[in-house]
C-alpha cells in the first residue's frame, strides 16, 4: 500500500513512522519547513487534565508513546514530567477534576497557598485554587519533531519538505497528491493542521472549523527554577521553563486571526506574568512570535475517512496536539490498515 | 613613547580622555580601581581580566568581541540583576559584578572539563541521540537541568519605576548614527515632528571611535574626523525643537502601524506616520581554530575600547582584513603605542585605500595578502596565531605556516547589516554580497516594500559614515514629501540629495555599492 501524509508536523510525522513499521510505503509532503506550523511553535505542556473521556484516554496513551518513541527512534525529546498545574480563581473551573479522576488520574487539588509551598515566587492572590496533575509536564516540540523525522527516515519514509501538495481526486476516490509532480496513493491524510481546512475545502468537503491564533514569547535565560507547566484557565495565561532556563510562556488564543506577532500580546502577557511570578519583572524578552492551529468539533480531534474515498482526515488537535496526537496518529494508522484490509 | 597606566592609556596624538571620579567596584568580591564615565566591560578589560563568561555547553571560555551590546559574552550579574551586557553599562561606586556562568567563577571554572573531556565522548548533540534507556535518560535530564541557564533567578522582586508612554509623531527615525541624525535633521528643518531613538546613552553611533579623516569633497565633510562629524551633526539636531531625542532606547518590534521601543523602564508605544530604520551594521566574525578564545575581537570592539574608553587593547595585535577598518585600526594601534604583528588578507591584493596601506607598510607593519589565520593559540586567552597561505581554491597551502607572536587578534572582515527590525516587518529582504549581507528591497528613494518604512546608512547596504549621511537625507525628505510637508524646495533638495549621491558613489570604489544596490531595487521600479 501507498500512503501520502500531508503536513509534516507531531500528527504526520507519527502517522509515517508507523506506518512504515508496518511496511506500508510512506511519503510525507511538508508546504514550507519543518517546525513550520503548529508543532515547531507550541510551547510543549504536556497533560490529560482534559473535560472528556475520549481525550484523557488518548493524552495517557501518548505518555507511554512518548517513552516508547525515545527509546525505540534512539532520541532524547528532552522530556520532563515535573508537572501540569492547573490554576483557576473558582472551584468552577476545576469542576471537572473528580471525572478526571475517574480514568485513574493521579490529581491534586490545592489551594492556592499549598502551591505557595511548593513554588515560593507565585502570587497567591492571583488565583485560589489549583488541579495538579504529576504525571504532566514539559516536552521540547522541536525534539519531537526532530525525532520522529529521524525515526521516518531510518524506515526508508520519504519527507518532502518545500512541497505544497493538493489532493487528486478521480470519480470521488483518492488517485494520490500533486506535488510538482504526482506521487500516486491509495490513502491521503490529511493532517495539515491549520491548513487542513484549505484541503478539505478544496476538494469541496465542508469544513466550518475556526483556525485560532496564539501568540508566545521567550524570555532570557535564567537558571531553571520553574520545574511545572503553568495554565492559568481564567486568564488564559501559560507559562514554564525551558532546559535552556528560558521562560517560555503565552495566553490562549481566541481570535482568528493573522500569523503576526502583536504589541497588544507582549503588554497583555506582560501584566499577566508578572501577576502570577512578580520575580519575572524586569527579564527581558528575547523572541515573540505567533502560530495557527485549528480547532477540532466540540474541542475534539476530527479522525476518520471522510467522503471523499481513501482521504483520511487527522486533524483538529487545537492546543492539545502535543498531549494526544501520538495516540491519535497510532489510531490512524490502525484504522488504515483495517479499511485496506477490508 | 604613549604612556600607560593601570592598563589605561594617558596621553595620546589625537585624542585626550577625560576620566571621571575613581570609583571602587568590586568582581566576583575582588576590589578594582575604575573611573566614573567607563563602561564595566572596559574596566574590568584594563584590570587585567579577560574571562568574561563561559559557553553554554562547553564551558569555554569567552571574554570580550563587539563592545557595542551585540555579542552577549560579557553578559554578567550587576547589582543581583543577572544577564547584564557590561559592555553597555556605566560603572558606579561600590558596584557588585558577578560572572554567571562557570563555577566557581568564570575565570576558574572545573566544568571546563567538558570542553576536553566529555565532548571527546558525548559530541555536540548527543543530549538528543544518547541515552536511550529511560533510566540513564531522566537521570540525564535532571542533572542537566541543574546545570543549564545563564543567570541567577532575581532575588528580590525588580524595584524600577516601569510606566508607559504612547507617542504620536510624523517621521520615527530608529538609529542614532550618521544615517538617523542626518534623517532626523532634515525631516525636523521641514517642521516634521520626529522622534529620534538610540540604544546607546550617546549619539554619533560608531562615529564616536572613528579618529582618522574622511575622505571626499568638503562639502561633505571631508578632511573632518569622524569624532568631530558626530558632535558637528548633533549640534545641528539638537538645534530643531521639533525633534524629540530619546537615549538608551531599544526599538523592538515594528507591529503593522505601531513601534515598540524600551527607554530605560518605560515601555513606550510609538504610531508614527513614517518610519527610518538606519540601525547600522555589525561585526562579521571568522571560522578559524579557536576564534571564541578570549583575545579574539571584532576590530570595532577593539576600537571603542582603545578610542572611547582609553584602554590599552593588548601589546602586540594581529590584523585579520586589509580592508579600511583593518588598515586603519592598525594604524591607530601604533598611535597607541600597540604593536602590530600582521595584517593578513586572503584577497591577492589590499582591500582598503591605498593611503592608508601605505601608511601603515611605512611603519613598518608587514601585509600578507593571500594568507588566511588557520587557528589561535593559547588556553584561556591568545597567546599567539598560525597563518598560512592560500591557494587559487582558497585553500591553505601546506607547509606555508606560520606561528605570529600576538596577545590579541583583530577580525576586520567586513560588517552585516542590522536588518532584523526590517526582516520583523515584513519587508521583502534579499542576500546581496556587495552590500555585506541581507538587506531589503528598496525604491530609490530608500522606501522599502513595506510602505511607509525607509532605510538609511549601513542597514540599507555597508557603506561608510559619508554615505549614511546622504542616504538619511533622501529618506527623511522623501518620507516628508509624501506627509505634504516641504512643498516645492523640498521636491528640488530632495533630487538633488539624488545626484549628490549618485556623484559620490560615481568613483571606482562605488561602483561595488552601486552594482549592489542594482540588484535590489523593488520590481515596482524597475521600467520594463
Amino acid at each position: 500500500m501507498k500512503v501520502a501524509i500531508i503536513g509534516a508536523g507531531i500528527a504526520g510525522l507519527a502517522t509515517a513512522y508507523f506506518l512504515a513499521k508496518e511496511g506500508v510505503k510512506v511519503k510525507v509532503f511538508e508546504q514550507k519547513f519543518l517546525l513550520h506550523g503548529a508543532s515547531g511553535r507550541n510551547s510543549g505542556g504536556l497533560t490529560a487534565q482534559f473535560k472528556d473521556e475520549e481525550l484523557i484516554k488518548l493524552a495517557l496513551r501518548s505518555e507511554e508513546l512518548y517513552e516508547k518513541l525515545q527509546s525505540e527512534i534512539g532520541f532524547n525529546f528532552l522530556l520532563r514530567r515535573s508537572g501540569y498545574l492547573k490554576l483557576a480563581k473558582t472551584k468552577e473551573e476545576l469542576e471537572e477534576v473528580e471525572f478526571q479522576r475517574r480514568f485513574g488520574l493521579k490529581l491534586k487539588l490545592l489551594h492556592a497557598e499549598e502551591v505557595g509551598e511548593i513554588f515560593p515566587d507565585i502570587n497567591t492572590n492571583a488565583f485560589k485554587f489549583a488541579s495538579y496533575y504529576p504525571r504532566g509536564g514539559v516536552v521540547f516540540p522541536w525534539a519531537v519533531i526532530w525525532g520522529l523525522a529521524k525515526g521516518c527516515k531510518d524506515l526508508g519514509v520519504e519527507i518532502h519538505d518545500f512541497k505544497k501538495a493538493e489532493v487528486v481526486v478521480e470519480n470521488g476516490k483518492v488517485k494520490g497528491v500533486s506535488a510538482g509532480e504526482f506521487h500516486e496513493a491509495e490513502v491521503v491524510v490529511n493532517s495539515a493542521g491549520a491548513w487542513s481546512k484549505e484541503i478539505n475545502e478544496k476538494l469541496g468537503i465542508k469544513d466550518e472549523r475556526v483556525i485560532v491564533k496564539e501568540e508566545i514569547c521567550v524570555t532570557e535565560s535564567i537558571r531553571p527554577y520553574l520545574d511545572p507547566y503553568i495554565l492559568h484557565v481564567s486568564n488564559g495565561l501559560f507559562l514554564s521553563q525551558s532546559m535552556r532556563g528560558e521562560i517560555v510562556g503565552g495566553i490562549v488564543g481566541k481570535s482568528n486571526g493573522g500569523v503576526g506577532s502583536s504589541f497588544d500580546f507582549l503588554v497583555r502577557y506582560a501584566k499577566l506574568a508578572t501577576n502570577l511570578v512578580p520575580k519575572l519583572k524586569g527579564l527581558s524578552i528575547l523572541r515573540q512570535w505567533a502560530g495557527v492551529y485549528d480547532e477540532g468539533i466540540n474541542g475534539k480531534p476530527v479522525m476518520g475517512f471522510s467522503k471523499v474515498q481513501g482521504l483520511y482526515q487527522l486533524n483538529g488537535f487545537g492546543r492539545n496536539g502535543m498531549s494526544i496526537a501520538l495516540a491519535c496518529a497510532e489510531k490512524a494508522t490502525k484504522e488504515i490498515l483495517n479499511a485496506q484490509l477490508r | 613613547m604613549v604612556q600607560v597606566k593601570d592598563g589605561r592609556l594617558m596621553e595620546h596624538p589625537i585624542l585626550n580622555f577625560r576620566r571621571g571620579k575613581e570609583v571602587t567596584i568590586y568582581f566576583n568580591g575582588k576590589q578594582i580601581k575604575a573611573y566614573e564615565g567607563e563602561t564595566v566591560a572596559s574596566a574590568l578589560y584594563a584590570a587585567g581580566i579577560r574571562v568574561f563568561s563561559r559557553s553554554f555547553r562547553w564551558h569555554r571560555p569567552r571574554g570580550f568581541f563587539c563592545a557595542i551590546g551585540k555579542c552577549s559574552a560579557c553578559m554578567m550579574e550587576v547589582d543581583g540583576v543577572p544577564n547584564v551586557r557590561t559592555c553597555k553599562v556605566y560603572v558606579r561606586d561600590g558596584m557588585q559584578i558577578r560572572t554567571q556562568t562557570g563555577f566557581p567563577s568564570a575565570e576558574r571554572d572545573i566544568f571546563a572539563i567538558s570542553d576536553k573531556i566529555i565532548d571527546r565522548i558525548f559530541p555536540h548533540g548527543s543530549q538528543y541521540t544518547k541515552f536511550n534507556n529511560k533510566l540513564i535518560r531522566d537521570f540525564v535530564l535532571s542533572q542537566l537541568r541543574k546545570m543549564t541557564g545563564f543567570g541567577n533567578p532575581p532575588k528580590k522582586e525588580f524595584q524600577g519605576n516601569a510606566s508607559y508612554e504612547e507617542i504620536h509623531c510624523d517621521v520615527l527615525v530608529i538609529g542614532g548614527g550618521p544615517a538617523g541624525m542626518s534623517a532626523a535633521i532634515n525631516a525636523g528643518k521641514y517642521g516634521a515632528k520626529v522622534l529620534l531613538l538610540d540604544e546607546n546613552p550617546f549619539l554619533g553611533g560608531q562615529l564616536v571611535k572613528q579618529t582618522h579623516r574622511f575622505f571626499g569633497s568638503a562639502k561633505h565633510k571631508a578632511g573632518t574626523r569622524g569624532i568631530k562629524i558626530a558632535k558637528i551633526l548633533e549640534e545641528e539636531l539638537r538645534k530643531i525643537p521639533n525633534v524629540d531625542v530619546r537615549l538608551e532606547t531599544k526599538a523592538f518590534g515594528i507591529y503593522g502601524r505601531e513601534v515598540g521601543a524600551v527607554e530605560k523602564d518605560k515601555l513606550l508605544r510609538i504610531i508614527p506616520k513614517k518610519i527610518v530604520v538606519a540601525t547600522g551594521a555589525y561585526e562579521r566574525t571568522l571560522i578559524f581554530e579557536n576564534n571564541d578564545l578570549p583575545g579574539v575581537y571584532g576590530a570595532g570592539g577593539v576600537q571603542t575600547l582603545m578610542n572611547v574608553y582609553g584602554i590599552k587593547p593588548g601589546n602586540r595585535g594581529l590584523i585579520v582584513g586589509s580592508g579600511n577598518v583593518g588598515l586603519i585600526l592598525s594604524y591607530q594601534l601604533l598611535q597607541a603605542g600597540v604593536e602590530v604583528s600582521a595584517i593578513v588578507e586572503a584577497m591577492p591584493r589590499i582591500g582598503g585605500y591605498f593611503v592608508h596601506a601605505a601608511k601603515v607598510r611605512r611603519l613598518g607593519v608587514p601585509i600578507y595578502v593571500r594568507h588566511t589565520i588557520l587557528r589561535a593559540l593559547g588556553k584561556d586567552r591568545v597567546e599567539g596565531a598560525v597563518i598560512a597561505q592560500l591557494d587559487e581554491k582558497w585553500k591553505p597551502i601546506p607547509g606555508t605556516e606560520k606561528k605570529l607572536d600576538c596577545d590579541f587578534i583583530c577580525v576586520a572582515v567586513g560588517l552585516s547589516p542590522t536588518h532584523e527590525l526590517l526582516y520583523q516587518a515584513g519587508c521583502k529582504m534579499k542576500f546581496v554580497p556587495e552590500l555585506g549581507g541581507l538587506v531589503p528591497l528598496r525604491s530609490k528613494y530608500n522606501e522599502t516594500s513595506v510602505k511607509g518604512v525607509y532605510i538609511a546608512g549601513d542597514v540599507a547596504g555597508v557603506e561608510e559614515a559619508t554615505a549614511a549621511i546622504m542616504s538619511g537625507r533622501i529618506a527623511a525628505i522623501h518620507a516628508i514629501v509624501e506627509l505634504g510637508m516641504g512643498g516645492e524646495e523640498a521636491k528640488k533638495e530632495l533630487e538633488e540629495a539624488l545626484k549628490d549621491i549618485e556623484e559620490f558613489r560615481a568613483g571606482p570604489f562605488g561602483e561595488r555599492i552601486v552594482c549592489g544596490i542594482e540588484k535590489c531595487i523593488l520590481a515596482s521600479e524597475v521600467e520594463l
